[in-house]
């Protein structure tokens, strides 16, 4: 009864994080290169098994199939980018998906049914976006309330104003101009993806190398001695919303202009999905952070995954069942070589 | 000092050992403590006191080979568990004593245990009446029904003692084996505690104790056991042995007294007002510091000692006025006071300084980011390395690159770069909270010489601590908080143990212990 081990008080403090992980140790080792690309040989792996399985083997490396399965990730990828921006200061955000689905209403509505021109209203669907993400933002960080709660009341919210507004119809009749957008090329490349990849680079530059993004860091690793170096991290949790609202506003944006309608939801499932990748990620490259590179990487991991398993005919519920297995799979085994690295 | 100590041996430790992947934590350890015999057990952070109380503990094993033996039962080393060293009455009472604030004294002497019921109820008389009997025995007063909130310091160390003997025929036949039980006591709770402590030795209980502070183990046991890497360096009765030599054999090498080399500073012009300043327990304070000055603050628990350092810096909402140097900070507004050159090291540098899974170069330059920032806020990351490169070898934090998390480094050199951060950004005020709670002698000697370093250089410093020798090495004036306000301040010079323990508790302690 009295043979409590460590004295809490001296005990370094416990990982918030969800994947519970810790960086990885300098010294290179079999374990260490295996837990930190983990991810990456597995998805290596699975390209290899579906360029050579004989179901997938005829489609899968052929340049459309892979043009196709990058396409459709660049709305994924942007929202996992934004998402990564709350959530490496420590705050949960469900709204994703509901912020881009409101997006895409509001550019669908003010171009057909306002005149308004296209690429207007899309400024106008990032600034909703930002607004929305501020609006969380503001109630987690100076009510300090649950991030995880207000963005799932958010989300909710949202949903049923969409329902509200679209009497649960799609609006079509977009513009050709945003549609050609999403289908046409620059330099060999769907335009879609270079949008993705300005995206990645700022977002990584944000977060790896500026005071801003180091903070925000700062803060999800440790809020109270966070606040103690002098860091204003209300301002800078609000901060993290309004960014990764704007962005999911541009995920929502690529997505009507790659659908050509916008459909009614509260996008949970898209929520989910990128934050399947978001989680991934934070189990690679950087193991136990989540980082932009293993987001990447996540998000590959369950494209190729989806499409690997599609093109073989799988039947419906091979794919959840897999990407279900993968991240608790990828979580549970970085949160035990975490432990081991520290006991 | 009892007679028969080497006579009657109670524990007795026959060459222990145990090995953690790359360390040896403890090596060939043997050692005897006889019964009503004060054994002390001192060494420096990672010398293999806690390894030892935990294998004593049975919650670690231990490399096979060695052997223990408690009140004439002996086991192999590798074998014990919890419940051999219970059953062989080994009673453990760690630094955090985790007992329950609002449950009452005899509920905490009991907690665990199924309470004793009568007809499907708790039957709250006879726990009461178990617990009065064994804090009758233990010669503690201290009333059973009482919550355990409304008792002092050393009073609720008693009241976990009782809870690791309970159940035991003779309350002192066991040994007892205490892990730094003053390191959170104001001086006059510690010696109070140590009082009862000698007691208790008196009436044949065994103690085995660890401490870091050297004065109070060299008045307090009848033997002393030093352990240095693992290794029992010196093993031998207290008589004859000084302070400096007690260090030296920790350390192993000379420790300058750092209280002889103290310098008066308290020359200089006044660099912090705090005027009127009411938060929390504080009920109006005013003081000041100079340049160069180090003032030491202390109080009982819950005098606001913190509150006051907290309330300065901006961590706390305060009313009142703070200047330094002549303009005024805005109450709770840390990045405020920051900017004006004041830091913060708070009294749980791992709790609230570290971030553990950040590198020690992220964790070094967190409070003066600003510095390497250039255009579109980038930050300038080979002048981050270079100055957290410096930081470390100025500091003497043990680390093999710039590059490795902080969770990787030992307790000792995690708060070394906490430390760091704070005095490499050259602050002109620097709050320290309990600087050296939990440190040995020798960080403890090095964190007083870069704190005085500092004021040397012109900072402001304050020392909030409850350890009287801190208090009386480092500052040059000592303020003395009770019930809210500045009850006295005075020069290093006018001050002694003695006066301390008179000031911090004031007079009603003073007529309660002459009667």
């Amino acid at each position: 009864m009295t043979t409590e081990q460590q004295d809490p008080e001296t005990a370094p403090p416990k990982r918030r994080s969800i994947v519970g992980g810790l960086p990885s140790h300098p010294r290179p080792s079999v374990s260490t290169i295996l837990e930190q690309y983990g991810l990456v040989i597995f998805l290596i792996l699975l390209i290899v098994f579906f360029a050579v399985w004989p179901k997938t083997s005829g489609t899968f490396l052929t340049s459309a199939n892979i043009r196709t399965t990058l396409e459709n990730q660049a709305v994924v990828t942007i929202a996992a980018l934004g998402a990564l921006i709350p959530f490496i200061a420590g705050q949960f955000d469900l709204t994703v998906g509901a912020n881009g689905i409101v997006a895409t209403f509001i550019v669908a509505a003010l171009t057909t049914k306002a005149g308004v021109p296209a690429g207007f209203s899309c400024i106008i669907a990032v600034v909703a976006g930002a607004i929305i993400g501020a609006a969380s933002g503001i109630v987690v960080a100076y009510l300090r309330a649950s991030a995880i709660v207000i963005t799932l009341g958010m989300a909710t919210l949202l949903g049923g104003l969409v329902i509200l507004y679209s009497k649960s119809n799609s609006i079509t009749g977009i513009p050709t101009s945003l549609i050609s957008f999403g289908a046409k090329n620059w330099v060999g490349v769907p335009r879609p993806l270079w949008l993705t990849l300005i995206v990645l680079l700022l977002v990584g530059y944000f977060l790896r190398a500026t005071v801003t993004g180091r903070r925000l860091l700062m803060i999800g690793e440790n809020p109270v001695a966070a606040t103690l170096v002098g860091i204003r991290t209300q301002r800078l949790i609000l901060l993290a919303f309004v960014l990764g609202g704007a962005l999911y506003g541009v995920a929502g944006v690529v997505l009507l202009a790659n659908t050509g309608s916008a459909s009614p939801s509260d996008g949970f499932s898209n929520t989910f999905q990128v934050l399947t990748a978001v989680f991934l990620g934070a189990t690679t490259v950087r193991p136990g952070r989540f980082n932009v590179v293993g987001t990447i990487v996540g998000v590959l991991f369950i494209a190729v995954s989806v499409d690997g398993l599609s093109l073989a005919g799988a039947s419906d519920w091979v794919q959840p069942v897999f990407t279900g297995a993968a991240v608790i799979f990828a979580v549970g085994a970085s949160t035990v070589f975490a432990r081991r690295r520290v006991t | 000092m009892t007679d028969q100590a080497q006579t009657d041996a109670r524990l007795r430790i026959d060459s222990l050992s145990k090995s953690f992947p790359g360390t040896q934590a403890l090596s060939d350890l043997s050692l005897e403590v006889g019964h009503g015999e004060i054994r002390a057990l001192v060494g420096g952070n990672g010398s293999g006191k806690s390894t030892l109380i935990k294998i004593l503990a049975g919650v670690q094993p231990s490399d096979p080979g060695g052997r223990i033996t408690v009140s004439g039962k002996s086991i192999a080393a590798g074998d014990i568990t919890p419940e051999w060293s219970f059953a062989a009455a080994l009673a453990f009472v760690h630094q955090d004593l985790g007992l329950f604030e609002h449950l009452s004294v005899a509920e905490n002497v009991f907690v665990g245990l199924p309470y004793p019921r009568r007809a499907g109820r708790i039957d709250w008389r006879s726990l009461n009446r178990e617990a009065a009997s064994i804090l009758e025995r233990l010669r503690v007063k201290v009333s059973p029904h009482g919550p355990l909130a409304g008792l002092r310091a050393s009073d609720r160390t008693l009241v976990a003692i009782a809870r690791a003997v309970r159940g035991r025929e003779g309350v002192h036949d066991g040994v007892l084996v205490l892990d730094e039980p003053t390191a959170r006591l104001a001086a006059p709770e510690a010696d109070r505690l140590l009082a009862a402590l000698r007691q208790f030795a008196a009436d044949g209980q065994t103690i085995l104790y660890v401490s870091h502070r050297l004065d109070e183990v060299l008045a307090m046991a009848d033997s002393i056991t030093v352990l240095r890497d693992g290794a029992v360096v010196a093993d031998r009765s207290t008589d004859g042995l000084d302070a400096g030599e007690l260090s030296r054999l920790i350390v192993g090498h000379t420790v300058a007294s750092t209280a002889e080399s103290r310098v008066d500073t308290a020359a200089g012009p006044s660099l912090l007002e705090v005027e009127d300043v009411w938060t929390g327990p504080l009920r109006g304070v005013d003081l000041t510091v100079a340049e160069g000055e180090i003032l030491g603050i202390t109080g009982l628990i819950g005098a606001g000692t913190s509150s006051l350092l907290r309330a300065i810096y901006g961590a706390q909402k305060r009313q009142g006025v703070v200047r330094l140097g002549g303009r005024e900070l805005p109450g709770g507004n840390i990045a405020a006071a920051v900017r004006a050159g004041a830091a913060f090291v708070p009294e749980n540098r791992l709790r609230d300084g570290a971030f553990i899974t950040l590198s020690v170069r992220e964790n070094l330059s967190a409070s003066y980011l600003r510095r390497f920032r250039h255009r579109l806020s980038w930050i300038d990351r080979r002048a981050e390395v270079e100055a957290s490169t410096e930081a470390i070898s100025a500091y003497g934090v043990r680390c093999r690159s710039p590059q490795m998390p902080v969770a990787l480094l030992s307790g000792g050199n995690q708060q070394k770069v906490v430390l760091a951060r704070w005095l490499t950004g050259e602050p002109r005020l620097l709050l320290l909270d309990e600087p050296t709670q939990g440190v040995d002698v020798g960080a403890r000697a090095e964190i007083h010489r870069q704190v005085r370093a500092a004021a040397k250089r012109g900072c402001a410093v304050i020392v909030a601590t409850s350890d009287a020798d801190e208090l009386l090495e480092l500052s040059d004036r000592v303020v003395v908080l009770r019930e809210g306000r500045v009850a006295v301040s005075a020069g290093r010079d006018e001050v002694d143990r003695h006066w301390l323990a008179q000031r911090v508790f004031g007079h009603d302690y003073l007529q309660e212990s002459q009667r």
